[in-house]
């Protein structure tokens, strides 16, 4: 096979796959769907027949959302408007999804609700069998609100504060961010060093602390405007329902004797139209209910370490100004007080949100540059700014005792001296 | 050096006498779902050389461009990638025009930061081999969890025990693999245009020098990570050893430990030193590429 002829059958091969679609999935209807935004994975829907959703908000404008099997075949999306919000419903194998997406002056959110099909129009239609003719395919409509509102009790919601997450691991590979002045002007000049440097990260977490605690006490209002507008906006549609459905019952009363077929027709058409509306309000409600919850959790957690902190720097920054003896036996508290983080959100987000720890090398005489930045690697660390020959390295806090950590340091092989401050 | 150009496959195509009719469609505001699915499905011929062509404009003026069958395949696979997110999106700019709105679907690809995954060394079969699969990994879960096997030569079981998964979600890691098995593989294959006859090209090469074909993967492959990690963003910092540690032990993180793990070969290391260092019931993972599923 020549090269010429390998490439008309490759472009083919393109062809012909791009019109096979979604039917290129060999996943069943029970596996889970990944989302994308702006073509970067963000979550996972569990499948299963089970209603699911997922939330998230991004600190980026919002280009496009798409759904993906997990053999990688592109199912669906949606691009996002400039402003504003769009919404879709994909439909898949069995299930549908409901896709939202909403761009602001800053960010953006999607949300993604699966919906699963049948069963519940099943019954809902038996409700209607009244008023619309029992051999009608779908949609079935006038559903009692109370009904709906059970099933999305069943939403599972996981809600992904992507932008908080993706700001703190940017923030703590920053350089910029200094240890903070204060401790130079307030440590007494005769503490010890360990007891200085566990000071100076006290501050440094109480500052990061305090940073989250306001970013969630945004979101959360930000979070109940959007559900009060909402709730407006779904009291509305549900007068037009009530309204609608009254006149089309009026006007079918008059028409009994003839045209029932056009008005039942009519009726679900705008009745379905009106529900559709309504239904993705309530579904909005209810991750926004969720959101908010888990906000206002969060919140409290955030607060209460907060509060936590401060007692314990304020007690640190007593011992430290009484301290007269040099080297304390005390473990250090900054590092294990690291709270609100990980464990029970860890499963969507493990990314750990411990400040970094800066220290400062000299390297041996003759230490290759190659050798330095392997040694830092390794520590998986960061290299900051060379003054006078010493090298800043920022890396995660280290966990054992400052000694025996600095203990370590100096008996690399290429290390000559390090210290913990300017 | 052979050049084949959009226009030379076109007339091959006899497609010539339809095109400028087709094209004029294309320019038209479509108004429905319906009529935008109908209008691009009997022009995708069209707009499949046009986003190629676009992206090969776009290699020549970054100076990455030359004229071979590697870099053809490349501009043909990413306007396929443009075409298939313009198929889908494209539904919900109706009305609008699908000839435009695929320009500028294709511009915006474009003005991204490192829009594709770039290198002379990816264009040689290896390099298409391996990039393939790292690709696929940011979109397919099969792949992904297929990359332990591909790269070091896990089994599923294996995969398990390396990543500390728990019962559950064992049974999801056979079906990836059973997936990919079956069908994942061949279409990545066929996807990235690597032929027969260059499978067992690569099969010699690692039969006659095994470490310095696995030393040139290792090369490549840590180059294609790095770039697709960075496909979810959540899962994509590398932790210290203590982090690893603590996940471990603590038993959370499964998500983040089959993205992240299968997309970095340094913290692959520190995770199985963390769980295997003293006993070794598994061997320290090392890049023996497997070209068969
Ligand atoms: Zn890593
Ligand atoms: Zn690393």
């Amino acid at each position: 096979m020549g090269p010429e002829q390998d490439l008309v059958e490759y472009r083919e091969r393109l062809l012909n796959s791009m019109k096979a679609g979604v039917r290129r999935s060999t996943c069943g209807a029970s596996d889970a769907i990944q989302v994308f935004v702006n073509q970067r994975r963000v979550g996972l829907l569990a499948g299963a027949g089970a209603e699911a959703a997922l939330q998230v908000q991004t600190d980026a404008r919002i280009e496009n959302v798409q759904l993906r099997s997990e053999d990688g075949v592109l199912l669906g999306g949606l691009s996002a408007p400039e402003y504003g919000f769009r919404t879709t419903r994909i439909s898949l194998l069995r299930d549908t999804m409901e896709l939202r997406v909403q761009n602001y002056a800053q960010g953006g959110s999607v949300s993604a609700v699966f919906i699963p099909a049948p069963s519940l129009w099943h019954r809902a239609r038996r409700a209607l069998a009244g008023v619309a003719d029992a051999a009608v395919p779908r949609p079935a409509t006038g559903v009692a609100p109370g009904m709906r509102i059970v099933a999305f009790t069943q939403v599972l919601l996981a809600v992904a504060l992507v932008g908080l997450v993706t700001d703190r691991t940017t923030g703590w590979m920053t350089p910029v961010r200094s240890p903070l002045p204060v401790t130079q002007t307030e440590a007494p000049w005769a503490a010890p060093l360990a007891e200085v440097t566990k000071l100076e990260q006290q501050l440094v977490d109480l500052s990061r602390m305090q940073a989250k605690a306001v970013d969630t006490i945004q979101a959360q209002q930000q979070g109940m405007a959007q559900l009060q507008r909402t709730m407006v906006k779904l009291l509305s549609t549900q007068e037009t329902v009530a309204s609608s459905v009254l006149t089309v019952k009026q006007e079918m009363e008059q028409r009994r004797k003839g045209a029932t077929r056009d008005a039942d027709h009519l009726t679900r058409v705008i009745m379905s139209k009106a529900h559709s509306a309504q239904e993705q309000l309530e579904a909005e409600i209810h991750s926004l209910t969720v959101a908010n919850d888990q906000l206002a959790r969060e919140r409290a957690q955030l607060e209460q370490s907060n509060q936590e902190l401060k007692k314990r720097l304020k007690s640190t920054g007593m011992e430290v100004s009484k301290a007269p003896v040099p080297d304390r036996e005390k473990p250090l508290v900054a590092q294990q007080s690291e709270p609100a983080s990980p464990p029970q959100m860890a499963e969507a987000r493990p990314v750990p949100q411990q400040p970094p720890f800066l220290f400062w090398v000299t390297f041996s005489d003759g230490t290759s540059q190659d050798s330095i930045d392997r040694w830092v690697h390794d520590m998986h660390g960061r290299k900051g700014a060379l003054s006078e020959g010493w090298q800043a390295v920022e890396i995660g806090p280290p966990t054992e005792p400052m000694d025996r950590f600095l203990d370590q340091i100096k008996q690399t092989k290429i290390v000559k001296a390090v210290r913990v401050s300017r | 050096m052979i050049g084949i150009g959009a226009q030379h496959m076109l007339s091959g195509d006899h497609a010539m006498p339809d095109r400028t009719t087709t094209l004029g469609r294309l320019e038209e505001v479509v108004s429905t779902v319906e009529d935008f699915d109908r209008v691009v499905l009997q022009a995708l011929p069209i707009l499949l050389d046009r986003a190629a062509g676009y992206t090969k404009r776009f290699l020549r003026e970054t100076g990455q461009w030359s004229d071979d069958v590697a870099h053809e395949k490349f501009v043909l696979r990413w306007g396929a990638e443009y075409l298939e997110q313009f198929l889908v999106s494209g539904r919900s700019e109706v009305p609008c025009r699908p000839l435009f709105l695929l320009d500028s679907i294709v511009a915006k690809q474009h003005s991204r930061p490192e829009p594709f995954c770039y290198h002379s060394d990816l264009l040689t079969p290896l390099g298409r081999f391996l990039d393939g699969l790292v690709g696929r990994a940011a979109i397919s879960r099969d792949a992904l969890i297929a990359l332990y096997h591909h790269c070091y030569g896990l089994g599923p079981g294996q995969i398990i025990t390396v990543l500390g998964l728990n019962g559950s979600e064992s049974p999801r890691i056979y079906k990836n693999f059973q997936r990919w098995r079956d069908s994942g593989w061949k279409r990545t294959i066929e996807d990235m245009g690597i032929t027969e006859t260059e499978l067992h090209g690569l099969n010699e090469q690692q039969h006659r020098q095994r470490q310095r074909f696995n030393g040139e993967a290792e090369r490549i492959l840590r180059f294609a990570q790095a770039h697709y990690r960075k496909s979810e963003p959540d899962h994509y910092p590398c932790l210290s050893r203590h982090q690893w540690e603590d996940m471990f032990q603590q038993g959370y993180g499964i998500e983040y430990r089959i993205w992240h793990l299968a997309l970095c070969l340094d913290c692959l290391h520190t995770a199985w030193d963390v769980g295997f260092g003293g006993a070794s019931a598994i061997e320290k993972p090392r890049v023996t590429l497997q070209m068969q599923p």
